[in-house]
Parts: C-alpha cells; structure tokens; sequence
C-alpha cells in the first residue's frame, strides 16, 4: 500500500491505496468526490479532466501515487458557498450541458484555458476542449458559454482563479 | 478563544462552514458540497406562459456542479462489483464451463452461468436473447458468465479463471450471404430472415414504363455505436421481503420491469425500478443488460451489488446501429417529377432480434422520402448475422435511407439538368398528401424547411461554388 | 487543392411506435399553495424532457415553470411510461401530462365557479389566478383555490391521465395503414471543402431547419439539432465499427473508433421553422431523434458538388474519398484517349 498526502480543493487529504490506483479512483473511491467521471480509464474521453498543480490533465492516466504533494482541483473546487463560478454560471445559462457526464470535466477544460488565456479565440477554444468528447451536445453551446463566462472574468476586477 | 472559533464568529460562509466542518469531521468523511446561496431562478423559468421559453434546466445546475448522482456514482455499504466473461468467439457451441478456480479466489463471493438464470431469454419482439448464454454463443461479445467480487479489479482478475470449452462453428458475417443461405441458419433450425415488410401503392412497372428516364443506385451504410459518455451500469439490492430494487441506466423501466420479472421469474409487484439522469441514451440503453445479472448475483451473495460496463464492452456487447444495403430504381418525367420507385432493403440484423422489428418497418415506410410518390414498392428483410447485436439507434433506420434516397435524387438532379434544391420543391410532401402507406398527412412542412434553410444559406442559382 | 462544395438533404420522420400502442400516463398534483408536481414514468436521458414536461403542465395551470416540481423514473411511484424512444416524450408523454393538468384544474374551477358567480366553462387559469374569461379582474389566486378545494370542499385538485396516439395496423400485404399520429420534416445544408489530392473532407457549415410543431423550449431543440449534427456528422466521415475475418470487433475503443470532437463540429445555423400540430401538446410533436438524419445526405451530396465523386457507402473516409478522385480521373483519361 502507498500513502499519498495532496491538497485537494484547498485542503490537505491523505490515504493509503494500492500502488496500482490512479488518481481518478482516488478521488471517486476514497476521497468520495464522484464529480470526476470514469468514461474510458484509459485517456481517451476526457470525462475525468481535473487540474494537476494549474494543468488539465486525464486523471484516470496519472497514478494516485504520482500526485503526492500535488495541488489537485476538481469540480467540486470551483463553486463556493457564496456563488457559481463564472463558467459554471455560464454553462446552466446557455444550456450547454444535456446528460451531464462530459460536464465536469469539459468545464475543467475550460477552466485551465481561461487561467492561462483569459481571453481564448474560438479556435483556440475548440482546441482547449479537444480532449473531451461529447455525444449529446455538438460543442457548440459549450463554446458561446466559454466566451461568455470568458468576457465575465474580463470584467471583474480581481482575477482570482476560483 | 481559539482560532477555529475566531473563524466561525467572523468568517465568510464559506469559511464558517469549512472551520465547523474541521472540528466535527470524521477522517473519511466526505467534504462539504458547495451549495450556492445565490439561487439564481431565472427570468424565463418565472415568466408565464411556459411555453416557448428558453426556460434553463434545473439539472443543467447540478451537472455543472458536479453533483448529478449517475448510477456508477452509487455507493452502498457492503457493496460488490460484477463483472461479465465475454466469448470472445463468434459462433460456437458451449461444451462446458468451470468457474471453480474463480470461486476460489479470494476476494470472489459468487459466479453465475446462464443455468443460474430462471427464464434465460427476452427481448422487445422476439425472445432470441440469453441473459448469459448457455448452450450457444451467438456473437463475440455474448455473456457467458458474471462474477461479483469486493473490488473491480479482483472482479476482473476472476474473469480471467474462468474457463469456457467451446466447439467452434463457422461465423456468418456478410448479411447478403445469410440472405441467401438456407441452412445451416445463424440460429438454425429459424431461418436467417427474421424478419420481412413489403408496401406496396399504385403500379411501379406502369409508372417506370410511363418514365422519361429510370435511375438506379446502390448504398450500403456501416455500423455504428451510440457511445454514450455514460456506460451501461447497474446496481441491485434485495430487502428481507424478497423484493429487489434495481438502479439502472435504463431508458425505459416499465419494460425493465417487465423483463426482470420474466427473466427472475417473479410477480412485478416485487420489483422497483429507479432511474436517475442518464448519461446519454441514443437507444442504446433501451434493454435490459446486466440487470438480471446484478439482480441474481445480490440474491445469491445477500449484498448489493453493481456492475458498470467498461469501455470495450460498450462496443462489444451493447446493441449498435444497422448497416443497410439499399437498392433504389426510380422513373422520372422530364420535367424531374417521380413517377415510379422500387426499393429493396437489407438490414445486418447481428446475433439477436433486439429492436430490429421496429428498424425493419421505419425503414421501408420512410424509405421512399419526404415525396409525393403515386406509384411505390419497398421491400425490406432483416437477417441474422454472428456480429454484435444491431437495435435501437437514433433514427431507427432514417439516416441510412435519408443518405440513399438523398443522394439518389441530386444524382438524378444532376443527370437532367435540374438545380438540387427545385426538383425537391417540385416533389415534396403537402398538406393533405397521401404518405406511402396512403396515411393523409397534416402539419407537413417539408417545403417550408427547404425554402427556410435555402434562404439562410444563401442558395441562389445553381450550384455555383463561392 | 481544396475544392469547395454545397449539399442539400430533406427529411421525414415519424412520432412514436409503428402502430403498436405506446402509451404513457401522468399525475399532476396542484400543491396547496397553487404550485404543483407531476409524477411521470419517463426517463430523462439528458435531452431536457423533464424541463419541457414542467412547462407544459406550468401552461396548463397557467403559472411559471419554476413552480413545477417534475418526479420521475421509479416503477413504484410514477406512472407507467413506455419510455424514451421513438423522439415520442414531447408528444406522448407530454400530451398525457397536459390532460392530467388539465383534470386537476377542471377541480380547481369546479371550486372557483360558484365564488366568482360563474359556471365552470367560464374560467380560465393564467398568471397564477382562476379568472373569468374575458373578466380578469374577477379572479381568485390558483393557491387560495386549491387550498379551498382540499380544506373546504375535501377534494384534492389532482389529475391523472394517459394518452397513447392514434394508429390504423398496417395491412400484411400492402403496408397500408395509419403507423403513426404524427412525423416531423427538415432540411440541412452542407458546405464542404474537400481536398482533391488527399480526398479528406473538412466540414464547414451546416445551415439547419427543423420543424418541431411548436418548440416548447427553443434552447433544448437548438442543442439537440447541434448533437444530432455531430452524431450525423460522425457518421458521415469517421465512425465505422470493424470486424476480423472471425467476427471479432478490431476497434472496440475510443481511440480507434473515431467520433466527432470539438475540432470537428462546423459552424451549426439553427431555424425551427413555423409549424402547428393540432394533436400535440400546445402543437408541438418531437425532435430528438430527427436531428441526425440529414446530415449525412447534405455532407454526401457536398461532396459529390465539390469534386464530382459520388461516394456511396459511408463513412467517407479519406481514403474512399482519394480512391473515387482517382478511379474518376483514370475514368477520364480513358475517355479522352478514347
């Protein structure tokens, strides 16, 4: 067994897993966050999308063992008490998400490109989103919801991250 | 006065929450979900009237959020995963199956074969489909036996002790071949055809005979899955009253019902169904799968217990989209009016009937196109095949005809003369048309899309390229 | 060299089962305080049925879809429904659903009648108040009514209802017959390019006009129109499942089975063309499944606009598309040399 220690959403989380495990599964298994969804486990999808020290990256290829004294963020981190993140707010208003499943990790997606882009083209949207497959939507209201909540941030005054 | 309680007097809410949370929390208790106290309730959700409001989703919310609860996101105390052994094999007949080893691995509770299924076949039309076969293996991706174990992995591992003698037979794959074969048939001693529509409207031979010019054209469409970013997953748990509820991604319960209660053998009365979202459906997820499995797996072991497909077993082992071969003839007049259309249809129908009865009839009855067609003969078989099951999909047959009979009439367009976009106005659908079943038809607006959606492109003239 | 190319496709499709009865019920329960839930056996499959169901039964009752709370998907405390399929839940269910408002509000005047000097023919429910046709200003709030109804009177204002459409069996021989109540119509335009040395086709634009009957959420029949874009996309160029000689699948993984991602979509125009139909609910018929039907037909035929190949088995991949350029050139030489 491997004892991972990392901060998860802002807090320190520790277990005690099976070398074999991967982050996805630490999260969803142990740690009970089961907003990460399991679509393919082998990177294809991109349902499991969460962020790795700022970086999206496909959780079910990373091992738990690999994000020890890593900063992880998944889809529970990004709204607080007090509100909606910005891209979350602009997903439920254009209607952007249909079944759900890709959700999460297509707004983590999107999340990493508007901290580093904070104002995406859409090709480069398009490209940010690349890795995220979804059957029910087409992309195409994930991407005005993206530009949306991208122009938000633009306007607020503090570019906090989340 | 200590810093934690210094946050809770003075802190955010979020943070308040968070400082009580650390002094209350148990090490393995799940974190706080954030519930935004700013509760949005849209304009348009408010506005009456209902209808026609971009009215925005409540769980569109909840998918952002993260916490939509799908059925893989389920846990119950004592919980056990199940896994299902694929075939492998195409055609085969099952000599013998030993799950001893498995039994005995540690960390295994139970293994089940298609002899521990009570009644072991259903399916929407015809009742060809095992829960788990048995005797025969019809395709690669049959069941043949499902082990429940305390994790996936050991679940997994178990599939692989599980040892199958198979007699190998020889797989039919070409439908136009099982077309034509008498016997041996796929599921001899029924005939490979299982199923037949014909409709028939006016005189197609005095029509073509009528014609300027007859055209013919041949198209053929693969297989295709729905890959719903979902898999196929379900969850089942008994009570001490011998009632079972089963958590499933079903599209359809009250069918579910029904066929868990001939597949176990008992009353409805005893069976609770409860969907939540799906993770996309498309049709593939309209039949029981691993329903009856998990059902008589909890039985057996006094657990609940859940079992997800994997990826690969989407594709193996869950019903697809018909591949069709499509043979059109149509006589036009000069002018590009139809006169006269003759079509045949064949349907891969794979190793069970599954929905395709439903697929059979869509089909020929839209295959003729949105036109006014006086004279009309559709013919359409399905044959069994030993590849995966073909059934329900988005459309149930309308896409492959739609791209025959579209490509038909520019091929037509092109060969007289005439710009796409009018000999279709010239042949649509109206009001009060007869359809090819000589249905009156009300509310038809084919013209009206093909005008609207000219207009917005930009159509004009013909087809000169910007 | 890219080639540019336009494609037309028309479409028709049906509402429902083939003749078989499909039918599906529905309760509406009106709240003490005038909001309400419906209980429906219907799965919500992510396509928004359970919000266009809501708004539904909120028209019905005259208040906001805010104020219906849909229960769904339980054998045990919803009502039977044949289930999501066929593009029949806006129709099917969503007339059953209107008809059992429509009983639960029948109390709701039967209650109100008598307080506002009127029989019960005379009211209508709108804005959150039983009112007099044509009197408004003569009205009592829906809350107060149902209050009354179950305080007063001791009869719940609840509703229960099923439909199922209206068919004619097919005839053995001839097909002939009513197989379903309604069908829905589009069309889809498809520019393409197509690059003439390598045959891979790039999609640019598809320009959508679906009917619907009335669109009870425009929203929702926008993202099903750009999902079944992707989906008829997909299955115009890439997805195709693969067998060996023995009948085993080559490419049962998202890797090798290649589906439309975000590079992939082109730019989607959507118009929900005018359309009534007087057997739907508020006149609308369905969507779902019609969406990906043309899309194919439109890509195929831009293609064959573009480079004068016409492809007839799909998916058209590069390949079969370089392959048909290069059998039309050979084609061509012969003719001349001929």
């Amino acid at each position: 067994m491997t004892k991972v220690t990392l901060t998860v959403n802002g807090e320190a989380r520790s277990a005690s897993v099976p070398p074999e495990m991967t982050l996805l599964r630490l999260l969803r298994e142990e740690f009970n966050l089961t907003g990460s969804k399991l679509g393919c486990d082998v990177g294809d999808c991109g349902a499991c999308t969460v962020l790795v020290d700022g970086k999206a990256v496909n959780s079910c290829l990373m091992l738990a063992g690999q994000a020890d004294g890593r900063d992880v963020v998944t889809i529970e981190g990004l709204a607080t008490m007090e509100r909606l993140h910005p891209i979350q707010k602009a997903f439920e208003e254009k209607g952007s998400l249909q079944c759900g499943f890709c959700g999460p990790g297509v707004i983590m997606s999107a999340k990493a490109l508007l901290d580093e882009n904070p104002d995406p083209s859409e090709e480069e949207i398009r490209d940010a989103l690349a890795g995220n497959l979804c059957r029910c939507t087409g992309y195409t209201k994930m991407i005005e919801a993206i530009q949306a909540a991208a122009r938000v941030e633009d306007a607020r005054p503090t570019a906090k991250s989340a | 006065m200590d810093k934690k309680s210094a946050v809770v007097e003075t802190g955010t809410a979020t943070e308040r929450a968070r400082s009580v949370e650390e002094m209350l929390r148990a090490p393995a208790a799940a974190p706080l979900a954030p519930l935004p106290l700013e509760v949005l309730v849209p304009e348009a959700k408010q506005q009456t009237p209902a209808v026609r409001q971009r009215v925005t989703r409540p769980d569109g919310r909840l998918h952002g959020l993260g916490q939509t609860k799908y059925i893989d996101d389920f846990y119950m105390p004592g919980m056990l995963y199940a896994k299902v052994k694929r075939a492998g094999i195409a055609s085969a007949r099952i000599i013998s199956i030993d799950t001893k080893e498995a039994e005995a691995m540690p960390g295994v509770v139970a293994v089940i074969t298609g002899r521990d299924v009570p009644c072991n076949s259903f399916g929407p039309s015809l009742k060809d489909q095992p829960v788990l076969a048995d005797t025969r293996v019809f395709y690669s991706g049959d069941g043949v036996a499902a082990v429940a174990a305390v994790t996936e992995q050991i679940a997994t591992e178990a599939l692989e002790k599980i040892k199958v003698e198979y007699e190998p037979l020889t797989p039919v794959l070409d439908p136009l071949l099982s077309l034509q074969l008498e016997t041996p048939g796929v599921h001899a001693p029924n005939p490979n055809v299982y199923w037949h529509k014909v409709i028939k409207k006016g005189d197609v031979e005095r029509g073509f005979a009528e014609s300027y010019r007859v055209f013919e054209g041949t198209f053929r469409t693969q297989m295709v899955e729905h890959v719903p970013l979902e898999p196929h997953s379900s969850l089942a748990t008994w009570d001490a009253n011998g009632r079972v509820t089963i958590y499933s991604t079903l599209g359809r319960i009250t069918l579910g019902r029904a066929d868990l209660s001939r597949t176990l053998g008992i009353p409805m009365s005893r069976i609770r169904i409860i969907a939540t979202v799906v993770g996309g459906n498309f049709g593939g997820k309209n039949e029981i799968t691993t329903e009856p499995i998990v059902a008589l797996l909890a039985k057996k072991t006094g657990r609940p217990v859940k079992c997800t497909f994997t990826r690969p077993e989407e594709f193996t082992s869950s019903t697809t989209r018909h591949p069709l071969i499509m043979e059109y003839k149509t006589g036009v007049s000069k002018q590009g009016k139809l006169l006269a259309r003759q079509i045949r249809l064949v349907l891969d129908g794979g190793a069970y009937c599954s929905w395709s009865e439903t697929t059979l009839g869509k089909a020929c009855i839209l295959s003729a196109g949105p036109y006014e067609i006086e004279n009309l003969h559709a013919e359409a078989f399905v044959v069994y095949t030993n590849k995966t099951m073909t059934g329900a999909m988005r459309g149930f047959g309308a896409p492959q005809v739609c791209f025959a009979y579209e490509s038909h009439m520019d091929d037509i367009a092109k060969a007289l003369g005439i710009d796409p976009l009018e000999i279709r106005l010239m042949n649509t659908l109206k009001e009060g048309s007869l359809s090819p079943t000589s249905q009156v038809l009300h509310s038809v607006v084919v013209a009206d899309t093909l005008k609207q959606a000219a207009e917005r492109f930009g159509w004009n003239g013909n087809g000169s390229k910007s | 060299m890219k080639r540019r190319g336009r494609g037309i496709a028309c479409m028709w499709y049906p509402i429902g089962f083939t003749v078989a009865a499909n039918p599906s019920a529905a309760v509406v329960k009106v709240n003490e305080d005038g909001t309400a839930t419906l209980l429906t056996g219907t799965v919500e499959t992510g396509q928004g049925s359970l919000t266009v169901l809501a708004q539904i039964v909120a028209e019905e009752l005259g208040i906001a879809t805010d104020s219906v709370h849909v229960v769904s998907a339980d054998t045990d405390t919803t009502p039977l429904d044949t289930g999501a399929i066929a593009s029949r839940t806006t129709y099917v269910t969503g007339n059953a659903a209107r008809l059992a408002a429509a009983k639960a509000k029948e109390i709701l005047f039967e209650v109100a009648a008598p307080l506002l000097g009127v029989k019960p023919h005379q009211l209508e429910a709108r804005d959150y108040k039983i009112q007099v046709r044509g009197f408004p200003q003569r009205n009592i709030h829906i809350g107060d009514v149902a209050d009354r109804a179950r305080g007063v009177n001791g009869q719940p204002a609840l509703g229960s209802a099923s439909f199922n459409p209206a068919t004619v069996a097919l005839d053995p021989e001839t097909g002939q017959g009513v197989p379903f109540a309604t069908y829905v119509y589009a069309t889809q335009i498809a520019e393409v390019d197509v690059d003439d040395e390598t045959g891979e086709v790039e999609v640019l634009r598809i320009v959508a006009s679906h009917d619907c009957g009335t669109p009870i959420n425009p929203m929702l029949v926008e993202g099903q129109v750009e999902g079944g874009i992707s989906m008829g996309v997909g299955f115009a160029l890439q997805e195709e499942m693969l067998f060996d000689s023995q009948g085993r699948l080559i490419n049962p993984n998202l890797t090798n089975y290649i589906m439309p991602t975000s590079l992939d979509m082109p730019k989607v125009e959507v118009d929900i063309v005018d359309s009534y139909d007087p057997t739907g609910p508020f006149g609308a018929k369905g969507v779902g499944e019609p969406t990906c039907v043309a899309t194919a037909a439109a890509i195929m035929n831009a293609i064959h606009d573009a480079v004068g190949v016409r492809i007839t088995s799909l998916p058209a991949t590069a390949e079969k598309v370089h392959a048909a350029l290069k059998a039309k050139r050979a084609q061509e030489t012969r003719q001349l040399t001929a």
